[in-house]
């Protein structure tokens, strides 16, 4: 290394931060001692700057470049070493400001650019920056574009800077969508927590946005979960509370359906197993179903072996008992019943054609004992008279005389008023009733002695509505003779074995009670859905596709224990005993559990109270999408 | 007095400790930020945008060397450390390699081009010095230009005065036709930058071609041209070499002011829109 090359007399003291390079060194020829001017002329055109002393010019070249010439100045004060003048170049340092300045421009003339080409443009941002939306916010965005959700886009500079020192509120403008069951700022929608202050709540403390297309803005972790959370737990397996004691059996069935007895005997049974269900999903279709499993309809799973049950359990609303005296006039019963030709029988004693009771639906009616004839003898002739010359009216008014509105429409729906008077003929004159032909297909008819309805099918308006009308008044707080009449009608229209259609047989009766207090029942015509739980998921389709269909028992063990019909006696629904042993948290454990299955709180629980949309955005959403070619 | 020998850390592992750190201590925060329901990007970002900001800072540092500051060599190893932490906290903050916005994508690629140019002059600055000090040879990057002009005339020098003293045009042709191109400005440019040996042998070979058409005296004469031009080989390695150094800042400042003014703005638009 030549040291000496660098000492003070040998070497220049180079400036790097000088704004231009020699043009000689530039193309590699010796630059000048001089170098370029600050304003980037070249300094190198002579060789000094000749110093005027004593009247004489003295060269003032540098020692480092070969000290004063032989020559020296000219006398005019000019350096006798002139040379053509150089192109000085910018020095790296300048080129790398310039470089920097143009990056600087270039990106925000791009920001001032994109904005100008924002289709929403009205304010300074383009709608794009931010990142695609998820699918689900795309199309209800699509028209307000960047102001659905921001309430400064397109404001202008001075709601911009507004905006700078105003929290947005995002989740404000969620809510002119979204629409829950109770107040979005709190916690679940819900206040649960009454005794407790708890800190509000934001759309954006869970949902992000701008984050991709196919990205679910919807899931949380557990750990979440547990910073609102005061029984904090690690997961499903550790700490998660067991189950209630019921679980997930909450609610009494509608229908009494016992399963332990049709699987183990009247599915093995010869003269059903071939109708009976293979498996639990042929009853219960679980395609597309959700925490609740609704059995399929009575026609597809019941009627096979039910149907014709249901036909054979007739009605009786008013019967031919036994008199024990004649009340009726025979000659207004002829004139009433248009018989001129009829010759009425004048006989010293009068023998009843019947020797039965009166039906306890008449005697509920008419308000008479139905083992006393004595009591029974007059209200029933009158009956029999009145149906003879008004047919269906005097009947239906007793029934409509037990309700605050007229009900006998529906309760002697389709009953032919002929047929009324025709039987009330024959039983005015003592006579049995002969019916022109057997009733086959269902509904009213007259027998011997005989009103009677027979139940068409399943779901029979007739015979549902003497059940209603049974259960009504046999509540209803009255005289206590005519009350104990109701309740005897009750019991035999209700009848799992005798009762119209055998309705009760299947479907369970409830006790509820009225606002002010007393109790009424009903019946549980359709299936009962499960109690609201609107915290919880579970989905059916997803556990038996990947179990397969014969594994509804690993969760659904049948319960031995007798006591399942016993609990339709009752009409208490809160306290019952289930076909099915409640379900234990360790039987979801055994999948759901460290290193199996997902155990994060959203597969189970979800969060809003029930989540919709508003009004306007489903109109929206009907929308059809435009088809560009 | 001899002092004892006090044990410490090297300083480059207590910076990269102390950035590991900062971002494991940043990433705790927002995983915890995360789980009681706030928005760790938030967090994330202000500690980046710092970072960033002091990686910036670098800069200012180079112009305001008359104020106590600290040593450049100490900014430059907080530099490297703080341009590592900001790659990480880079993703820690975007959740994601390559974002799906095109602001996103516009401003990532310029971060990663930051990045990466950094890398590389980092490599350049941990490899290249030491390369040169190889050449036993010291110069002066602005003074190249005025050693290869005085090598060159040098060099013509020789070879005119060998014309005259042995009445022969053989060294003379020689340098006209061949080594006059070599003399002429800096070579071999990407070969000295990628460490090949090509301008090596490139000069041997046009000295020893021309060998054996000489006689002895003029042998003498390109013995001492050689040793110029191997000089002027250095030389030109150091011109390579010292151009890259200087060079890649050219990519790498003015990166980082487009990163600046595109990080601003994302202040302004987070600030604006979802503050």
């Amino acid at each position: 290394m030549e040291e000496s090359k660098f000492g003070k007399d040998q070497s220049q003291y180079e400036r790097p931060n000088n704004p231009y390079r020699c043009g000689r060194a530039i193309l590699w020829q010796t630059p000048c001692n001089r170098g370029p001017a600050t304003d980037g002329t070249c300094g190198g055109t002579r060789e000094c700057t000749p110093f005027l002393k004593n009247d004489r010019w003295e060269c003032r070249r540098d020692k480092r470049f070969g000290g004063p010439c032989d020559e020296g100045p000219r006398p005019n004060g000019e350096c006798c070493i002139q040379r053509p003048a150089c192109a000085p170049h910018s020095s790296l340092r300048i080129i790398r400001g310039r470089v920097t300045l143009l990056v600087l421009l270039a990106v925000i003339a791009l920001i001032v650019g994109s904005l100008g080409l924002d289709s929403h443009f009205n304010g300074l941002v383009s709608i794009s920056d931010a990142g695609p939306l998820s699918k689900s916010h795309i199309k209800f965005t699509e028209k307000q574009g960047c102001n659905a959700c921001h309430q400064a886009h397109g404001q202008g500079i001075a709601e911009w800077v507004k905006a700078v020192f105003r929290p947005s509120n995002l989740s404000g403008k969620c809510v002119t969508c979204h629409n829950f069951g109770g107040d979005s700022s709190v916690a679940h929608n819900n206040n649960i927590l009454t005794d407790k202050e708890v800190s509000k709540t934001q759309c954006v403390m869970c949902h992000r946005e701008h984050s991709d297309a196919s990205l679910n803005i919807r899931t949380l972790n557990s750990k979440q979960c547990n910073s609102c959370h005061e029984n904090k737990f690690k997961s499903f397996e550790d700490g998660h509370p067991e189950f209630s004691k019921k679980y997930p059996y909450f609610t009494r069935d509608s229908i009494k359906y016992e399963h332990g007895s049709h699987l183990n005997k009247h599915f093995d049974n010869p003269k059903f197993s071939d109708k009976a269900p293979k498996t639990c999903v042929d009853c219960h279709t679980i395609t597309l179903s959700d925490r609740e499993i609704k059995p399929g309809k009575y026609e597809t799973i019941c009627a096979n072996c039910h149907n014709s049950q249901i036909k054979k359990k007739e009605l009786t609303i008013i019967r031919l008992p036994e008199l024990l005296q004649n009340r009726i006039d025979s000659s207004k019963l002829i004139e009433a019943c248009d018989f001129p030709e009829t010759k009425i029988d004048v006989e010293e004693e009068f023998l009843s054609v019947s020797t039965e009771q009166p039906a306890l639906v008449s005697a509920f009616l008419l308000n008479f004992s139905e083992d006393d004839p004595d009591s029974y003898g007059k209200p029933l002739q009158d009956l029999i008279m009145s149906m003879a010359e008004e047919s269906t009216t005097s009947f239906a008014e007793l029934i409509d005389n037990q309700a605050p509105t007229p009900i006998s429409e529906n309760l002697l729906a389709g009953l032919n008023p002929e047929v009324l008077k025709r039987a009330a003929c024959a039983w005015g004159l003592n006579r049995e009733y002969e019916p022109p032909a057997d009733p086959k297909y269902g509904g009213w008819y007259a027998d011997m002695l005989e009103i009677r309805y027979k139940p068409a099918g399943h779901a029979d308006p007739v015979a549902k509505s003497w059940i209603e009308f049974a259960l009504a008044v046999s509540t209803e707080k009255g005289v206590d003779v005519s009350q104990s009449r109701a309740v005897a009608m009750r019991e035999q229209i209700l009848s799992i074995k005798d009762g119209v259609g055998g309705c009760i047989k299947c479907h369970a009766i409830t006790e509820f009670k009225d606002t002010k207090g007393d109790a009424y029942l009903t019946v549980d015509w359709n299936y009962k859905n499960e109690k609201k739980r609107p915290y919880v998921k579970y989905k059916h389709d997803d556990h038996v596709n990947i179990m397969g269909e014969s594994s509804c028992s690993s969760c659904h063990v049948l319960n031995k224990e007798e006591g399942y019909m016993a609990s339709f006696k009752e009409y208490n629904s809160i306290n019952w005993v289930n076909n099915f042993k409640p379900i234990k948290k360790k039987t979801c454990m055994q999948c759901h559990s460290e290193d199996q299955i997902d155990m994060e709180c959203q597969t189970c629980h979800l969060y809003h109270l029930k989540p919709s949309f508003k009004k306007d955005m489903q109109a929206l959403k009907a929308e059809p999408i435009p088809i560009t070619p | 007095m001899k002092k004892d020998k006090v044990f410490r850390l090297p300083r480059s592992l207590v910076y990269a400790c102390s950035g590991s750190l900062l971002f494991i201590l940043t990433w705790a925060w927002a995983v915890r930020t995360e789980n009681s329901l706030g928005i760790s990007d938030f967090s994330t970002g202000w500690v980046l945008f710092f970072v960033i900001a002091f990686l910036a800072l670098f800069g200012a540092r180079k112009r305001l060397s008359f104020l106590p500051l600290g040593s450049a060599s100490r900014w430059f190893k907080i530099h490297i450390t703080g341009g590592y932490m900001a790659v990480f906290m880079f993703w820690l903050h975007t959740g994601e390699v390559w974002p799906s916005s095109f602001y996103g994508q516009l401003l990532t690629l310029l971060f990663y081009a930051i990045s990466i140019s950094g890398v590389i002059g980092l490599l350049m600055e941990t490899v290249f010095p030491s390369q040169l000090t190889h050449t036993k040879m010291e110069v002066i990057y602005e003074r190249i230009p005025k050693e290869l002009a005085e090598i060159r005339n040098e060099v013509e020098a020789l070879v005119e005065e060998c014309a005259k003293e042995n009445a022969s045009s053989v060294l003379a042709q020689h340098y006209l036709e061949t080594l006059r191109w070599y003399f002429q400005r800096t070579r071999f440019f990407m070969s000295n930058v990628c460490g090949s040996e090509k301008p090596q042998h490139w000069v041997h070979q046009q000295c020893i071609i021309l060998e054996r058409f000489l006689n002895e005296k003029e042998r003498k004469y390109l013995n001492k041209v050689y040793l110029l031009a191997e000089k002027k080989r250095k030389i030109d390695f150091h011109y390579s070499l010292q151009k890259m150094l200087k060079t890649w800042l050219l990519i790498h400042i003015p990166l980082a002011g487009a990163v600046m003014a595109m990080v601003f703005w994302h202040l302004i638009v987070i600030q604006v829109y979802f503050v």
